[in-house]
């Protein structure tokens, strides 16, 4: 049986085609043995290894760029763009270029070299959460930047080249298409219907309910009705924000539960799988409010996207999310 | 410096950032092209029970009565024999899995890559492209056709080492070609001309991402490419549809085709790549709404070639937006230098 089916916010159809349905079980098992740790230039001791820290948490009598810290900021060694200059537009022909002005940042999540970001502690997700924070805004501030981007590779396949706990943050002179799509689709389901398309997601799955992995009093965590990728899952604020910016202590705490909730999950479900996950928020300066609700999306690394995908935008998944989203679930972890 | 381009179509920016760079030959990061089995335990060579189209083959040497076969998918992702029925789940939209998943087996002999095909062969798959989507086109609930090939493991192919294709119909039109759709018709409302007919000239006079020139097709590296080594063939004949664009020219696109793949396949070490046609929606005589008033002129079919050579990582899944680390420039000429 297969189904096609639309997503509220991009107007994007996937293909569901549950014939022979994946499961956990049925995905290449990725290995992640530790082969970097000799000379790695994240790891504690080694800070003289990195650019000059921006920010960090450290120990209250310790000293920038010297040991005495639990998360890094520092600037990318080779960054897609850079941070100097003025953005500078120009035509070619019928083409369009600028030159490469932005931030691109690491955050070095852990001074152990071999410990995983599923694996931290409440606290130390919360950590890392505050830093995605802290920069955000400190990048908002520069009047160049239009948005900024949080996200994670996690392991070989899912792009990490490198295997010391990290993430990345990337300031842009302009809008990524996909993320403008979603401000678009939102907004004009909101001038249609006057409500937040995401919160209307939100009261649909507890509706239907047979997606939920996990939910505390602030957070929700299920699996997309409309996934691109098998266990495609995200994690939304149950109260609307357009703006990751403003989460508070509490909020923050309560956003890592279940991170680490989902995460733990998947690793122990999908057998430690590389996967990535980014930010959706507000771009800077953004108006529309209320159209907008900022979200976590995750995404497994399981499958090869093939050229249906590629040159169509339709994606082919074979996992049912009502079923990901079981499995998930039963999983049983302690935070 | 990095430097930001943009997409003249669809509008999508990309970043090529060149001092991440590999030097030319160095730009692998996994070759996984390895096959499994042999030509006796291959699907493909044997066994076929849904035959809907077949080109007859002259060729003694290959000993068989078949030249290219197109068969029903084994494991469709759509089905012609499911009804039609569109319908709501809350604010969620669903459609049943209507539609045609059919695979086209390029040639009777074990080969794994098309690139390494006769150009009488590829004009024979060319043509049964053509002829599949002129008979889809008939059945009034599907929208759109895509002809395309995975090829290796990375790619999104099993591990069979015999060349085939796939065509796929389906009752929606999908975002990526709506996107080039609207791009299209913009510029051309805009100035009246089509964007790829532009785009062939200006390529044309610049001169340094052309990869192959030849007099009816043209294969260049996109200016704002996205993936290592993305290359696009345009005709240089004006024609929104593939079917009727590729009429009379499918040797010289069959020979285009083979240079291509072969420059590929030889410059990068065989890497695993997709490649897909891409082509006009199916315009209806009761089409009211007058969606495709000007596609005619302003829409204008193309191949893209995407060999998978790097990882897409999180920050393109989030954003769309790419980063390529290496100038179209500099891979066009390494590619003409093949």
């Amino acid at each position: 049986m297969s189904e096609l089916r639309r997503d509220p916010v991009m107007g994007r159809w996937v293909i569901l085609n549950t014939d022979r349905p994946l499961g956990p079980n049925d995905f290449e098992k990725e290995e992640h043995v530790f082969k970097q740790a000799e000379k790695c230039d994240f790891c504690y001791g080694r800070e003289n290894h990195t650019p000059p820290e921006i920010e960090a948490i450290r120990m209250n009598n310790s000293q920038p760029n010297q040991q005495g810290w639990w998360v890094r900021v520092v600037p990318n060694k080779f960054p897609a763009l850079k941070i100097e200059g003025n953005l500078d537009r120009r035509g070619v022909g019928i083409f369009d270029m600028s030159n490469g002005v932005g931030a691109h940042e690491i955050v070095i999540e852990t001074p152990d070299h071999f410990k995983k970001f599923s694996d931290f502690s409440v606290e130390e997700m919360a950590n890392v959460i505050a830093k995605y924070q802290s920069r955000t805004i400190a990048l908002a501030n520069d009047n160049r930047f239009k948005y900024i981007m949080v996200f994670k590779n996690y392991g070989e396949s899912a792009g990490a080249s490198l295997e010391h706990a990290h993430s990345q943050i990337i300031a842009l002179p302009m809008v990524p298409k996909d993320v403008l799509e979603e401000l678009e689709g939102a907004q004009s389901y909101y001038d249609y219907r006057g409500r937040c398309v995401f919160c209307d997601i939100i009261h649909q799955e507890y509706q239907d309910k047979e997606r939920l992995i996990v939910e505390n009093g602030d957070f929700i965590s299920f699996c997309s009705f409309t996934p691109r990728y098998p266990f495609e899952s995200w994690i939304l604020p149950k109260k609307h924000t357009s703006d990751f910016r403003h989460l508070s202590n509490d909020e923050r705490y309560r956003l890592a539960e279940v991170f680490k909730d989902v995460l733990s999950k998947m690793k122990i479900c999908l057998s430690d799988p590389s996967y990535n996950f980014y930010i959706h928020m507000t771009p800077v300066n953004y108006e529309h409010t209320a159209s907008y609700h900022w979200h976590i999306e995750i995404v497994p690394k399981l499958t090869h996207v093939a050229g249906f995908e590629w040159g169509t935008g339709f994606y082919v998944v074979a996992t049912d999310p009502a079923v990901a989203a079981k499995h998930l679930r039963e999983v049983g972890i302690k935070v | 410096m990095p430097e930001l381009r943009k997409d003249p179509i669809v509008g999508r920016w990309v970043i090529i950032a060149t001092e991440r760079a590999r030097r030319p030959g160095n730009f692998v990061d996994t070759n996984d092209n390895v096959f499994e089995g042999t030509a006796e335990d291959c699907p493909f060579c044997h066994n076929h029970d849904k035959v809907i189209h077949s080109i007859r083959n002259d060729d003694p040497a290959l000993h068989s009565d078949w030249k290219v076969l197109v068969v029903a998918s084994g494991t469709p992702i759509l089905r012609i024999d499911q009804h039609f029925q569109h319908r709501g789940h809350g604010i969620y939209d669903v459609l049943n899995g209507y539609g045609a998943h059919e695979v086209v087996i390029e040639s009777p002999q074990h080969i794994a890559n098309m690139a390494d095909l006769s150009s009488d062969q590829i004009k024979a798959v060319l043509q049964a492209y053509a002829f599949r989507i002129n008979d889809l086109e008939k059945d009034h609930r599907l929208q759109y056709v895509l002809a395309y090939k995975n090829y290796g493991w990375t790619a999104g192919a099993r591990r069979i080492g015999h060349c085939r294709s796939q065509i796929v119909a389906t009752p929606v039109n999908p975002l990526r070609v709506k996107e080039k759709l609207i791009g299209a018709k913009k510029y051309y409302d805009y100035r009246e001309r089509c964007i790829y007919c532009d785009l062939i000239d200006q390529e044309q006079n610049d001169k340094q991402r052309v990869i192959l020139d030849s007099q009816h097709f043209i294969a260049v590296i996109p200016f704002a490419a996205r993936f290592l080594f993305e290359t696009w063939i345009l005709p240089k004949r004006h024609c929104c549809d593939f079917t009727r664009g590729v009429e009379g020219l499918e040797p010289d696109l069959a020979a285009f085709l083979k240079e291509v793949l072969l420059k590929i396949k030889v410059g990068l070490n065989d890497p695993a790549y997709n490649f897909v046609i891409q082509n006009a929606p199916f315009r209806r005589a009761h089409d009211t709404k007058g969606k495709w008033k000007t596609i005619e002129d302003d829409y204008h079919w193309h191949i893209e070639i995407m060999p998978r050579l790097t990882r897409v990582a999180g920050f393109e899944k989030g954003t769309g937006f790419y980063i390529c680390p290496v100038t179209p420039e500099n891979m066009a000429e390494y590619l003409r230098g093949v």
